[in-house]
């Protein structure tokens, strides 16, 4: 680069310094990028961004959790998500079986019970399970199975699903005679009651018991090929993770931290790729003037005649597009944004005297449009960049909120599809909504704060003072 | 010459439509013609079934009369022809409003033609987006003004970040927002749709009616977008307050208040006339997933439900008509632009 260029480029920086507003903006975008960077570190879910829509990724997450901050704003909290490993793993022989007891340690100190406790593990050929749930105060639910095939295979028991009548055997020594003789396995919330302080209200009007909670399972293999591994207990926490999770369990946060690039690539690119053209292009037209001019004119007036998302939504629809290919849909249309501004600025510009001497030494066309007509709309193409990245990411979230965005891609739009497609509305999931759009609004935010701030450098009647 | 401006004008946007409509039905011609394809097929079935009973036919006769009847569609709407013809065609008829037969979705009162589909729910959008546009210029213009006085100041300051704040931020999220707050968690509005159904009787009930249910997709439109208004309209008024007629109104003694609203509105006036009308047709293309949030039943909701049950023709004349009223909105923008700025209908070159 030349040192005039250098000079020009320090001295806008000089000005744009002085828009505190501007700055925010600029800090915000590198924060966006450091997102963009340190994804693997932020995203608690490594995967997530191949397999979002793989549901058996997310089985180990409770469904409909709020986030984990929730709890610093209620009385009662609510139990965290959880996947405990085991606390220690003890290994028997006795005759030919070998005997497995592994122990869960739960600490159980909330208010509100978790929606689920699932313990899992992976199987491989004959072996029968023991598995006893310890309570604080001594109480013992225990169930037991034999597994006899070969190959293996997964093994969960979930007490909300598999165990109901233990949990309602246990409670019946201790609850109200008129509610047991009404209730079923069935009808009572297990999870609850299983937490809950022994007593007459243990099912219907549950006070959590806190303590410690061993959870013991007991494998006893009968052959040495058989195994037991990858053994682990899930508490389906009410609150998990910094977003929550939404109604296919997945984590809303790595979700959102997976969308961060997308949106900027759809922003940056598209408004990159179409302000570009548009420049070039206005300032082609503005140059050569004549039957050139009204011939690009023509061109941009039939661009400027469609009505943009209705266009975008029928092409999405009839094509199907990638995210590249909607990237390049959208690039079609933008290009039109900054014509007209560009082709006045570069009728102005031509008028110099500086532009008649270069032509009179006998510069060509290109070399006064590259060298001395484009060098001084690049500023001004700079900020209309800015401003034009939102309205991609808006028109993307918006072509996905349809449901026609690439589905193997994780986008903030594609998030708030599923939640509206699921009924997070009605139904009040909020942060399964919420967080999303305000991503969106801060990523516009970012850019509007950036493109504003030069806006009003190279406007200067725009000045207050 | 007003009326040789307008005459002009108005046929540079026919041509233009006419141009746009050959261009979309080149586009989109392979799926068009699927549909249509598909749609003959039905038709032929349908109608040997009912020649089958009434006629006693045998089946070769049937399979012969069911080629005849085939050909004879296929010819009808022209697509034996070469592919430039077919597209030819296909633009003719969406330009004379004959859209075709929808797939699956019907008008209220149950027709499957497309105009029909789409006419009844034209003035539909038109209410909505109007009333909210009307509201939002008022407030923004009046802001800008307030704005423009006293620039730099608090007010103006915090207002432009406001403005900035919500820039990127898309308008049928806010609608889904205000739906979960002020529809279920508060049940104050409803959710959704035009009427209550039962829609209540008596025009004024009826009017209350669907001022009731309009309140929502207003109000939220509305307190999004009259920021970015007030904020263009300061930015044009700010220009003006800086010419030299300005000044000399000033220094000839007129109150502040008059420069403001007579001297300055009144030559600020077609940008910001401009600046509105061109507010209504974004809105009137932007907002049809805002329709959709709220089920509206107009065209950006239509949009979404043909999309959904992939019925090709409403989808594509929906689009046409969409752009029809687009390129008319701006054929009008131009015209009382001429009306405000007399120099514009001189026809000089810009």
């Amino acid at each position: 680069m030349k040192r005039k260029d250098m000079s020009q480029l320090r001295a806008f920086w000089n000005e744009f310094k002085r828009v505190k507003f501007g700055i925010v903006g600029l800090v915000l975008f590198v924060v966006f990028v450091l997102i963009v960077l340190l994804e693997p570190v932020l995203m608690p879910y490594r995967d997530a961004n191949d397999r979002w829509r793989d549901m058996t990724y997310w089985l180990d997450s409770p469904r409909n959790a709020k986030p984990v901050w929730v709890n610093w704003f209620t009385a009662k909290d609510y139990a965290v998500a959880e996947v405990l490993e085991p606390t220690s793993v003890t290994e028997s022989q006795v005759g030919s079986v070998r005997m497995i007891t592994m122990e869960f340690d739960y600490d159980f100190h909330y208010q509100r019970p978790p929606s689920d406790l699932q313990l899992v593990t992976r199987l491989t050929g004959n072996a029968s399970v023991q598995m006893e749930l310890i309570r604080p105060d001594g109480e013992t639910l225990s169930y037991q199975r034999s597994t006899s095939s070969s190959g293996t295979r997964e093994l969960r028991l979930s007490i909300a699903q598999n165990l109901q009548d233990k949990v309602f055997r246990l409670a019946i020594p201790f609850a109200d005679a008129d509610v047991i003789a009404v209730e079923n396995p069935e009808t009572i919330d297990a999870v609850a009651t299983l937490f809950a302080v022994a007593g007459p209200g243990m099912l219907r009007d549950t006070e959590p018991l806190e303590g410690n909670y061993v959870c013991r399972l007991t494998v006893a293999l009968g052959s040495s090929e058989s195994s037991v591994d990858a053994a682990h207990v899930i508490i389906a926490g009410g609150v998990a993770g910094w977003m929550g999770t939404d109604a296919s369990k997945r984590d809303i946060w790595s979700g959102l931290i997976a969308g961060t690039k997308w949106a900027l690539l759809i922003g940056l690119l598209t408004s990159f790729v179409s302000v570009a053209v548009g420049v070039v292009y206005g300032v082609v037209a503005g140059y050569f003037g004549g039957w050139i001019d009204s011939m690009m004119n023509r061109v941009f007036e039939v661009f400027l005649s469609m009505p943009l998302l209705p266009i975008l939504i029928v092409m999405s629809a009839v094509f199907k597009p990638s995210i590249w290919t909607m990237i390049i849909m959208m690039c079609l249309f933008f290009w039109v944004g900054p014509v007209k501004t560009v082709r006045s600025m570069a009728l102005q510009i031509k008028e110099n005297t500086y532009i008649e001497a270069a032509k009179a030494l006998g510069a060509s066309h290109r070399r006064i449009v590259f060298r001395h007509l484009l060098p001084q709309l690049v500023p001004y193409a700079f900020a209309t960049m800015a401003l034009s990245v939102p309205a991609a990411i808006v028109y993307e979230a918006s072509i996905s909120l349809i449901g026609l965005g690439d589905a193997t891609v994780v986008t903030w739009g594609q998030i708030l599809q599923d939640a509206y497609a699921s009924g997070a509305v009605l139904q009040g999931t909020w942060w399964w909504v919420v967080p999303p759009g305000i991503a969106i609004a801060l990523m516009g935010m970012t850019f509007a704060f950036i493109g504003f701030a030069m806006d009003t450098i190279l406007n200067p009647k725009l000045r207050t003072r | 010459m007003y009326w040789r401006y307008a005459v002009r004008r108005i046929l540079y946007a026919v041509v233009m439509y006419a141009i746009v409509i050959f261009i979309f039905s080149a586009l989109f011609n392979a799926v068009a013609e699927t549909t249509q394809m598909a749609q003959i097929t039905e038709q032929v079935n349908a109608e040997s079934r009912g020649v089958q009973q009434a006629s006693q036919m045998r089946p070769e006769e049937i399979q012969q009369w069911r080629a005849d009847r085939r050909t004879q569609l296929i010819q009808q709407y022209h697509l034996d022809e070469p592919i430039v013809s077919r597209i030819f065609w296909r633009t003719l008829n969406t330009l004379t409003f004959n859209l075709g037969q929808s797939t699956q979705i019907r008008s209220s009162a149950g027709e499957n033609d497309v105009w029909l589909v789409i006419k009844e729910r034209i003035p539909r959008t038109l209410i909505l987006f109007m009333t909210a546009v009307v509201i939002d210029v008022l407030i923004g213009v009046w802001l800008g003004l307030r704005k423009a006085r006293k620039a730099g100041g608090l007010m103006d300051r915090t207002t432009s970040i406001v403005t900035m704040v919500l820039y990127g931020l898309p308008s049928w999220w806010l609608g889904m927002l205000m739906i979960m707050i002020f529809a279920f968690t508060f049940p104050i509005f409803p959710s959704g749709s035009m009427h209550s159904t039962p829609a209540p009787t008596g025009a004024l009930a009826n009017f209350v009616d669907l001022l009731y249910h309009m309140a929502l997709p207003v109000i939220a439109l509305v307190l999004l977008r009259f920021w970015g208004r007030a904020y263009i309209t300061r930015n044009i008024v700010l220009g003006t307050l800086q010419e030299d007629f300005i000044m000399s109104a000033r220094a000839r003694g007129i109150t502040e208040r008059k420069v403001l609203y007579g001297h300055t509105l009144r030559s600020s006036a077609p940008p910001i006339v401009t600046m509105s009308l061109l507010a209504l047709l974004a809105s009137f293309g932007g907002a049809l997933i805002f329709e959709g949030i709220f089920s509206w039943p107009g065209m950006g909701n239509l949009y979404w439900v043909a999309v959904q049950q992939n019925d090709v023709p409403v989808l594509m004349g929906n689009l046409a008509l969409t752009t029809g009223l687009y390129i008319a909105g701006l054929a009008l923008l131009d015209l009382i632009y001429g009306l405000l700025d007399p120099r514009v209908k001189v026809g000089g070159k810009a």
